[in-house]
């Protein structure tokens, strides 16, 4: 356990201690070790990257492969109690069609033993009043999000996983959805969000844990992150008659940090797009070589985040 | 105690849903009625009971009886997974053998309605015929004992295997129908000779009807542990499997 790691937290409520887990061949989650405490953590990364499969063993809907999960202390996995403490918003549909949004809720409060006096609380809380007495099955994907929500609510659960929330939620929604995670969050409640949408975590988390590829790409506040997607590079892919004589010569710049020839191109990293530019069109005259392609590649948050665990 | 029955209501519910299952469990059920009507049409009301167990009571037992089962029995947490809904459910303090015990409550409730509505129906077109109400009251108790039995056993199928109904129609058909009447070794192994043994137990039958006994013994009793017991196993097991199973 690394308890200074910017991965951790002082007072934390889920402790995930080099957590993996592999589907067969294929790695989910790779010895992830991580804490979540009071306030809002966003969970960040790509389609793909493994949050679900991390949140999933947090609430030990799934076994991890290697390494241990506590929240509050105790394996969800070996003791049920502990869901009177720990709710989860599923990023799948997870409704029964058949029920209304308040007989949902009612359900999700009678099975957590908690007072039914506060579904419609719980109701309110996501704006679904006035579709509270209709089935779940003719909702739309934003409010069968905000039933899933009030769902959770309900349980006033010390920790509350909520995966990909704002899915299908219109702009007017997620500022009410997020008003009221930040609320829990101001009550001391441990709020976990995931997203592959940096700008919606920048919204509500105070700190944020980057996951992609199943690694822990980085942690700390949005400003850390923020800066951390400024420091990467531009990648660049370069095709031309003579590799080997290119990257020579372009090694020699300090506008470029580093090269890799890869079949018939070149992969260049530089932390300044603009200079490489200019560095370029001398370089292949002195050379006597000509360029067929100069292909910046797409800075998306994908491969910002596959740089940073590449840094690691 | 009302999270139980609340789990119960739900699953009613959701298995109710299932409208391609529910009409084929309804028409199935319709045709030991109709069967008995039909060949018991000219008959002396003395030979109706008779014609009764030789034309209708394998239909009960052997088609009907299996098929409702299997389909609300690997219904019940099969479609917790297909829906989704696992998640819900497990994400509650509950203990787990109370979801399962609630599932399988459901699912044997909506089999023993239909197959029970089933067996009560033929049987009163037997007494309106005959006059002899005798059979109706064990031959309810046969189905009720045998569903518990089988939609127990189909309830673990339906969670573990995506192939449920496949597997239970082969289960239903191959052995239970074939292979488990060929070898009469084989009867005591056989969920859906419970019941029968049962009804042995308090109705005469005819020396046609030995094969399907086997060499098993009428009586209600033990047929009634047999099929307890074999409740509480699966209650057990689907328990430790909704507490070990990683739900994707």
């Amino acid at each position: 356990m690394i308890t200074d790691s910017p991965a951790w937290v002082g007072d934390a409520t889920v402790e995930v201690n080099g957590i993996s887990k592999w589907f067969g061949q294929k790695v989910a989650v790779s010895d992830v070790s991580c804490a979540f405490g009071p306030g809002i953590t966003g969970l960040l990364g790509p389609n793909g990257a493994g949050k679900t499969t991390l949140l999933r063993m947090i609430c030990g809907l799934l076994t991890p492969s290697d390494g241990s999960v506590t929240v509050l202390g105790q394996n969800p996995r070996r003791r049920p109690q502990v869901y009177r403490s720990l709710a989860l918003v599923p990023e799948e549909t997870a409704i029964y069609g058949f029920q209304t949004a308040r007989q949902f809720v009612t359900y999700s409060a009678v099975l957590s033993k908690v007072d039914v006096s506060r579904v419609d609380e719980a109701i309110a809380a996501v704006d679904l009043e006035d579709a509270a007495d209709r089935p779940l099955s003719g909702f739309s994907k934003g409010m069968r999000q905000r039933a899933k929500v009030a769902a959770a609510l309900v349980i006033g659960a010390q920790v509350l996983i909520l995966d990909e929330p704002l899915n299908g939620t219109d702009p007017i929604q997620r500022i009410h959805l997020i008003d009221v995670f930040r609320s829990l969050a101001a009550a001391g409640h441990t709020v976990v969000v995931s997203s592959h949408v940096l700008a919606e975590v920048e919204r509500m988390a105070d700190r944020v844990l980057a996951i992609v590829d199943g690694k822990l790409a980085a942690a700390g506040d949005v400003a850390a992150i923020r800066r951390a997607m400024l420091d990467t590079p531009y990648r660049v892919r370069i095709e031309a008659a003579d590799l080997r004589q290119l990257a020579s010569a372009l090694l020699q710049s300090e506008a470029v940090e580093a090269v890799s020839i890869t079949g018939r191109a070149l992969e260049v990293e530089t932390p300044d797009l603009v200079r490489l530019g200019r560095l370029l069109p001398p370089m292949a005259r002195d050379l006597g070589i000509r360029f067929s392609l100069f292909e910046p590649e797409d800075l998306s948050l994908e491969s910002v985040f596959r740089y940073l665990v590449r840094r690691r | 105690m009302k999270a139980f029955l609340r789990m119960f209501r739900t699953s009613l519910r959701q298995l109710l849903g299932g409208k391609g299952g529910l009409i084929v469990s309804l028409l199935l059920a319709a045709l030991p009625s109709v069967v008995t009507f039909v060949e018991t049409r000219d008959t002396a009301p003395s030979r109706v009971i008779t014609i009764f167990h030789e034309a209708s009571i394998g239909i009960l037992f052997v088609i009907v009886l299996p098929v409702v089962s299997l389909v609300f029995g690997s219904s019940a947490l099969g479609d917790e997974r297909r829906d989704q809904t696992l998640s819900f459910l497990l994400l509650r303090p509950q203990p787990r053998t109370a979801i399962s015990g609630a599932k399988l409550l459901a699912a044997w409730t909506l089999s023993f309605l239909i197959v029970g509505g089933a067996a009560a129906a033929a049987a009163t077109v037997v007494g309106i015929r005959s006059g002899d109400w005798s059979i109706i009251g064990p031959i309810v108790l046969a189905m009720a004992l045998s569903t518990l039995a089988y939609t127990s056993v189909f309830l673990l199928l339906g969670y573990i295997t995506r192939w449920a109904v496949v597997a239970g129609l082969a289960y239903a058909f191959i052995w239970e129908s074939g292979i488990s009447l060929a070898v009469s070794g084989l009867s005591t192994v056989s969920l859906f000779r419970i019941g029968f043994s049962s009804y042995a137990a308090q109705v005469d039958l005819p020396r046609s009807l030995d094969d399907f006994l086997g060499t098993l013994r009428p009586g209600t009793g033990g047929a009634a542990a047999k099929a307890i017991v074999i409740a509480a196993i699966a209650v057990i097991a689907a328990a430790g499997l909704l507490r070990h199973r990683d739900v994707a």
